[in-house]
């Protein structure tokens, strides 16, 4: 379990002002829950992931893993990111096989399980190639799997599928789902797209900017496991996306 | 102020280093900074040295600003010729490995060993990185804003005086500055070579003749004239490009 | 670029060879001032066939390569040191502030003093002229890493020497590369250099010794041999980049 309390962020600007970017975050995830965070640009949902995931400190407040206080990155949250930040320089199988390696697997041991991945995110042949070698779709399908390796019981993903096409991008919604379903991990998953937090998540976390803030929590009571095909008849299902759309509607007319 | 601490605070390492290796060594051949600061003032007072090291520095500012005229018309040419980049580009990757001062004695033989053949081996020496970054520069103007003054009626002359110069100016900067090091740099080893006057020939002779304090202090006199023209580049390349964004960046002396 | 695109750059290449042979040819040039062309290159091939000249090749190689290799390690070495903490970085570029404007050829009597005539000396100046633009780089280059790459590696396990070691230091080899390219070049000037101001041996001083008797023909090998030995590493150095970096995207 996630347990964030009082959590505030301020950077240092360029002009050496104080910057508010994060103020007050409360937040519990539980253990296996997948939870999408949207909200305008800058409202600071990065900045939320990467304090979860240890990368940049806490300015106030904290966050507990299981109870203990999270004191920088650790193999029990891997993160997702939009860049993908593979590594160039390894091949498909050995960016997989990365973390396995870290924990001190032979490196049999440790591609064998890569391969097993590999089969899961679908790119069996496509073991020896190189990123760059690849579309960004299976460049992302490779991330997920380099992450998923060493089995971290929460992945924090940051508009994951912002950079993909919208038909690559149902793709791994609905591969992401599946994978999901099948080994329960605690997702975070911040996204701009209404339609696909809805898809995705057991909970929505509606974000304001200045100063960001969690404006509103929104529990997605639909069935799973979930079909697109089918939700797209669900009332619902529509209902969801239109309340959440006509709240960040409302926002972007409040700023402007 | 504070910025310049660390730098400071460095200089006095370094300058604690060498005493500490003065000490340590014992060589004659290496004074502490006392004695090499202290043959300072005798060296500045020669009338002779300091004639040698006026001498020097008319040859290089001759040499540099050719150098800087001629490289950036011609690296501008190349900057917005396709035709002139084509047929230039492999004739400078070809001169660029060259040492320039090593054609040093063959000009001496051409030109004799007075300021012409020293002028000449400092232009070619410095020239390089101008024309590489003058060209470079002129590449990266967008050719869409090029196309725009055309298309507002400014001729050929206008446009690379008004666009293509002032867009092309960080770039051309940084030629200019490496182009001014390699151009001390040259000037030093060429009147090592040419062993007649200057401040190369006070460092090399003073060797010889076993004067290592006066060596010392020669090149504590060379290192300052690093300092002291990179301090005035700094000076002109900021009021120039006051309104560009490119950042200070360390700049290294090549040669 | 096509063949006919390239080959257009040959023109003025050629054109000056042309204009070195009518001017030798002429008569215009004293042969003593000027040798022609052919004459350069027949007595280019004539020494590359002399064992003695061979050896002043191979000594020239040894303290070029020896002072790059040295170079290398050096300024990959303070790069990594530099980037590994705020403290570090700060003391680093404090001194490589303080030591890149001045003219390092200028402390090359005070090398001779302390290493002596023989290649420690040369060897020396070739590293520090060469160290800079190989920190630089490389320093550049690891501060231009995606923090993303490292915060990946971070989350899979890894130690901040780790991630500084095998996933910084990699990411910036391309970097790294364009500074060795560079450094190679200014270390095969910088032997030569060298050479010609003091020495008893090598290419540098081959060109000096040739001066000092007026063997005009025997001034202009060295030089053609150094250059033609930079470029002929940096073909090198191209090569074995396009081996070693072949996963990371083209720049
Ligand atoms: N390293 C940083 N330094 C200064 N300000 C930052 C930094 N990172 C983020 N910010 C600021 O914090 C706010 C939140 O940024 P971010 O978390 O990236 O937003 P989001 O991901 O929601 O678009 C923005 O106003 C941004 O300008
Ligand atoms: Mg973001």
């Amino acid at each position: 379990m996630i347990a964030i309390e009082h959590l505030s962020k301020r950077f240092k600007t360029a002009a050496g002002k104080d910057h508010l970017a994060l103020s007050d975050i409360n937040l519990e995830l539980k253990s296996g829950e997948f939870v999408s965070i949207i909200g305008p640009s800058g409202c600071g949902k990065s900045t939320l992931l990467y304090m979860i995931g240890g990368f940049i400190p806490a300015s106030e407040g904290r966050i507990l893993i299981d109870g203990k206080p999270v004191a920088g990155p650790g193999p029990d949250r891997g993160p997702v990111f939009q860049e993908f930040a593979l590594f160039a320089w390894k091949t498909v199988l050995q960016n997989i096989a990365y973390g396995l390696r870290l924990q001190g697997k032979s490196k049999a041991e440790a591609e064998a399980r890569a391969r097993v991945l590999l089969k899961m995110v679908g790119l069996e042949r496509f073991a020896n190639f190189y990123p760059k070698e690849l579309s960004g779709g299976m460049k992302q399908r490779v991330a997920i799997a380099r992450t998923l390796a060493y089995d971290p019981q929460t992945l924090l993903m940051d508009e994951p599928f912002g950079a993909l096409d919208a038909h690559t991008r149902t793709h791994l919604q609905r591969d992401l789902l599946q994978i999901w379903e099948e080994h329960r991990k605690t997702v975070l998953f911040v996204t701009h797209s209404v339609e696909e937090a809805v898809y995705l998540s057991d909970r929505v976390i509606v974000m304001a900017a200045g100063p960001g803030r969690i404006d509103r929590i929104i529990p997605i009571e639909l069935d799973r496991p979930r079909q697109r095909s089918e939700l797209m008849f669900d009332r619902r299902y529509q209902e969801y996306i239109t309340q959440i759309e006509g709240m960040i509607d409302a926002f972007e007319t409040e700023a402007a | 102020m504070t910025r310049h601490i660390p730098s400071i605070c460095a200089g006095v390492a370094l300058l604690l280093l060498w005493e500490i290796a003065h000490r340590s060594f014992g060589l004659s051949g290496l004074p502490g900074p006392v004695s090499a600061f202290r043959a300072l003032p005798e060296l500045l007072s020669d009338g002779d040295a300091l004639y040698d090291i006026a001498q020097s520095l008319q040859r290089m500012a001759a040499g540099y600003l050719l150098a800087a005229v001629f490289g950036i018309s011609f690296g501008l040419l190349m900057g917005t010729s396709p035709l002139a980049e084509r047929l230039l580009n492999p004739l400078i990757m070809m001169i660029y490995p060259i040492p320039k001062a090593a054609l040093m004695p063959i000009l001496m033989i051409w030109l004799g060993i007075g300021d012409a053949s020293k002028i000449l081996v400092i232009f070619l020496g410095s020239s390089l990185p101008i024309i590489y970054h003058a060209w470079q520069g002129g590449r990266s103007v967008s050719q869409i804003v090029v196309w725009s003054a055309a298309a507002m009626g400014m001729g050929p002359v206008q446009r690379l005086f008004r666009i293509v110069l002032p867009a092309a100016l960080p770039e051309i900067f940084i030629g200019l500055r490496t182009g001014l090091i390699l151009a001390l740099i040259t000037m030093v080893v060429s009147e090592i070579v040419a062993r007649s006057n200057g401040i190369g020939n006070l460092l090399f002779n003073s060797m010889d003749m076993a004067l290592y304090d006066r060596m010392f202090a020669a090149i504590i006199i060379i290192a300052a004239m690093g300092y002291v023209l990179d301090l005035i580049f700094e000076a002109i390349r900021t009021r120039f490009l006051r309104w560009s964004d490119s950042g200070e960046h360390i700049q290294v002396a090549v040669g | 670029m096509t063949a006919n695109s390239k080959l257009i750059g040959l023109v003025p290449i050629l054109g000056l060879v042309l204009l070195w042979g009518w001017l030798a040819a002429s008569g215009m040039a004293p042969r003593a001032l000027l040798p022609s062309p052919v004459d350069v290159v027949q007595r280019l091939f004539e020494l590359l066939a002399d064992p003695d000249f061979l050896a002043q090749i191979g000594t020239t190689l040894f303290r070029l390569v020896s002072g790059f290799l040295i170079a290398l390690v050096l300024g990959t070495v303070l790069a990594v040191l530099s980037a590994s903490s705020e403290v570090t970085q700060t003391a680093v570029n404090a001194f490589v502030r303080i030591l890149a404007p001045l003219p390092k050829i200028a402390l090359y009597p005070a090398m001779i003093l302390i290493l002596g005539f023989g290649h420690s000396s040369k060897i020396a100046l070739v590293v520090i002229e060469a160290a800079f633009p190989i920190y630089l780089a490389t320093y550049q280059g690891m501060r231009n890493v995606d923090k993303k790459l490292v915060w990946a590696a971070r989350s899979a396990g890894a130690s901040r020497l780790h991630c500084l070691l095998f996933v910084m230091l990699p990411a910036a080899a391309p970097s790294i590369l364009t500074g060795a390219r560079v450094a190679l070049v200014i270390s095969c000037i910088v032997v030569f250099l060298s050479e010609m101001m003091s020495s008893t041996e090598g290419l540098g001083y081959v060109l000096i010794d040739a001066a000092r008797n007026f063997r005009t023909i025997d001034m202009f090998v060295p030089i053609i041999l150094i250059s033609a030995l930079g470029l002929g590493l940096g073909a090198g150095l191209s090569a074995l980049r396009r081996k070693l970096l072949v996963g990371y995207p083209q720049d």
